[in-house]
């Protein structure tokens, strides 16, 4: 579980993220909804122990993670905005890489590597140098090797983004899988359908500042619009609605 | 002290560029092994060049030949080919480049040496000409000298005069030069070589690791693993150093397998590399791996693209030329100081092993120490500079 409390950030003058607050529950799959420049990356960034807020706290079961970045990141699997991978090394090693850097034995890697390799459908090449994948092979072991010491906690920036019908469709039933496990999920997206169709609670962000939390059904009743669109067009465009309000 | 994390950083980057062919040939095949093949190439080639101008024989056009018999016959005697110049004027054929130098005997020079005054020669030659044609010029010059001197002689011994009152002081030439220090003029640029080569070593892994890695895009995913950056970047520094020592050991032991192949006798030089002087060499030179990766790693963690990193850390190399260049040139006596600026003193250490000095004990203690102090004070600057959050990203 993750809990974020007022966290906020400017670069120079600009002030990207304001008062940011949001519960990403067990169980449960939570956006962060924006349109681009929204502050989505920078507050992502800030949860998972990358930037140090300015105001705020970022806890992960429980642990508070300004104070103990390493702790709190043991316990999240991120997959984040900038999602390079080593070309010179194949996916496997990819994934052993972060799986050593997360302090599993060679054992556990092997084991959780080949379960990845299984549910994520990348046997065909899993053993390949992983220069010249295509973009939904590359999200694939990306995901995998942020995952692959089965955290709690998975935070995705934007993970669908640029891919395929069929890759989309893998990477949301995977998601989907890992929520009926129990995990607590933390995406950012400016896809309406895909927030629509993965996630359970929903956190609209607009320079920076939250425009609105709820559920879907919540949202829509809330601004009287038929569907996410357009609940989302009429919750940027109109005076900030605090979570208090719901 | 040594964590996990770091070990597998290190090992990571150093399989990982193992794999590219770029890294291996840049450092490995081009500095370390072609390098040292250069060397001895371009030795050969101007040993050759020189020695055989000298050691050849000397092709003279004179002009009115017809007039000095008796100069001809020692210019024979001494070997010369007296040739016959064709239609040019002795001015236009140098400037040609038809031939290194022109003799031209004067109208009156019979007339004069039988009435025994000064008799005139003319020498054709360019001053400003390159290369080895003030040989040729030197070598007839010296010629026509000794005959003159000759003559003298015996002019003053049929007056009763004894020749050697022309000599007022005679000079003794005492050259200290021993048959070591020759080689070690001609091998003064191998300091600035050995040094070349260990910044070239560690140069792609410096930028790879860092400036590379950011512009693919992979260490943000890599600074979200619960382990320090501290760690992270210590490990990359790590793999940096040791491609810059491996480049450094090929290239010495590229350079101790071609030194037999110097044309040390034809030159008259000696140049006794054993594998003891040829291991303190490597012992000074050590602690600079630390201080070049640290340094390239800290320029190339300021650049946001490889190419510029590759920019910046190129015009680094300029650096470790300007003393070696300056020693080149000058002559400079060792002080123990010098010995605590990296770089002049690993240049003087060199410089002092291969005249087959010793530059003993104290000034390898304060080389090896001071480049290393140095060296370690800019890896923690690099690594430092990692914990600052606007290096982490490319845009």
């Amino acid at each position: 579980m993750i809990t974020v409390e007022n966290i906020s950030k400017s670069f120079g003058d600009v002030k990207a993220v304001k008062d940011v607050s949001l519960v990403a529950e067990d169980g449960k799959i939570t956006a962060l909804l924006g349109a681009n420049g929204a502050g989505k990356t920078t507050s992502m960034r800030m949860i998972y122990a990358l930037i140090t807020p300015e105001t705020g706290v970022v806890t992960v079961d429980g642990i508070n993670s300004t104070e103990n970045p390493v702790d709190a990141r043991a316990r999240m699997g991120v997959l984040p905005d900038a999602r390079g991978l080593y070309k010179r090394l194949t996916a496997r090693e990819n994934m052993a890489y972060f799986g050593r850097l997360q302090g599993m034995n060679e054992a556990d890697i092997t084991r959780r590597s080949d379960e990845l390799i299984e549910r994520l459908g990348m046997e065909k090449f899993a053993d390949r140098q992983t220069d010249g994948f295509s973009q939904g092979q590359r999200v694939k072991v990306a995901i995998a090797r942020a995952i692959i010491h089965d955290p709690q906690n998975i935070l995705l920036d934007e993970p669908t983004n640029g891919l395929d019908v069929m890759s989309t469709r893998a990477i949301r039933a995977f998601l989907r899988e890992e929520k009926t496990r129990g995990k607590c999920l933390l995406f950012s997206s400016h896809v309406m359908q895909e927030v629509s169709a993965v996630c359970d609670e929903i956190t609209v962000v607009d320079a920076g500042i939250i425009r609105a939390k709820g559920t879907e059904a919540e949202l829509l009743a809330l601004t009287g619009e038929k569907n996410l669109e357009d609940a989302f067009v009429s919750l940027v465009t109109k005076e900030a609605v605090t979570g208090a309000d719901l | 002290m040594i964590s996990k994390a770091f070990k597998t950083v290190f090992k990571k980057e150093v399989m990982e560029n193992l794999r590219d062919k770029r890294t291996v040939m840049s450092s490995l095949v081009m500095g370390a092994v072609l390098g040292p093949l250069l060397m001895l190439g371009l030795f050969h080639v101007i040993t050759n060049v020189t020695k055989g101008k000298a050691e050849e024989q000397l092709e003279l056009p004179v002009i009115n030949i017809q007039s000095a018999q008796n100069l001809e016959k020692h210019l024979l005697s001494q070997g010369v080919k007296i040739i016959e110049l064709d239609e040019k004027s002795p001015e236009q054929a140098i400037k040609d480049k038809d031939h290194d130098v022109i003799l031209e005997i004067d109208e009156g020079y019979s007339e004069d040496m039988s009435s025994g005054q000064v008799a005139k020669v003319m020498l054709y030659y360019d001053g400003s000409a390159k290369g080895n044609s003030n040989i040729s010029v030197n070598k007839a010059r010296s010629m026509i000298n000794a005959y003159s001197s000759s003559i003298g002689a015996i002019r003053l011994q049929l007056r009763g005069v004894s020749p050697g009152i022309m000599n007022v002081i005679s000079i003794e030439n005492h050259d200290q030069a021993s048959s070591e220090s020759k080689g070690a003029q001609m091998m003064s640029f191998l300091p600035y070589v050995l040094i070349i080569v260990l910044f070239s070593g560690s140069m792609y892994l410096a930028i790879d690791t860092t400036a590379g890695e950011k512009e693919r895009k992979s260490l943000e995913p890599l600074f979200l693993n619960p382990v320090s950056r501290t760690d992270i970047l210590s490990g990359k520094l790590a793999a940096t150093i040791s491609f810059g020592l491996i480049t450094l050991v090929v290239t010495v032991i590229v350079f101790k397998l071609t030194l037999p192949f110097y044309p040390m006798k034809k030159l008259g030089v000696n140049l006794d590399l054993s594998m003891y002087k040829l291991l303190v060499i490597f012992v000074a030179l050590m602690p600079l791996a630390v201080l070049a990766s640290a340094i390239q790693t800290i320029i190339a963690s300021f650049s946001k693209s490889f190419k510029e990193a590759q920019t910046y850390v190129g015009m680094l190399i300029i650096i470790p030329m300007i003393p070696s260049m300056i020693l080149m040139l000058l002559s400079v006596k060792e002080k123990l100081w010098m010995m605590a600026v990296p770089i002049l003193s690993q240049n003087l250490i060199i410089n002092q092993i291969i005249r087959g000095e010793d530059p003993g004990a104290a000034a390898i203690l304060v080389t090896v120490f001071s480049t290393l102090f140095f060296g370690l004070l800019l890896a923690w600057i690099a690594v430092r500079l990692y914990n600052k959050e606007n290096m982490l990203f490319a845009d």
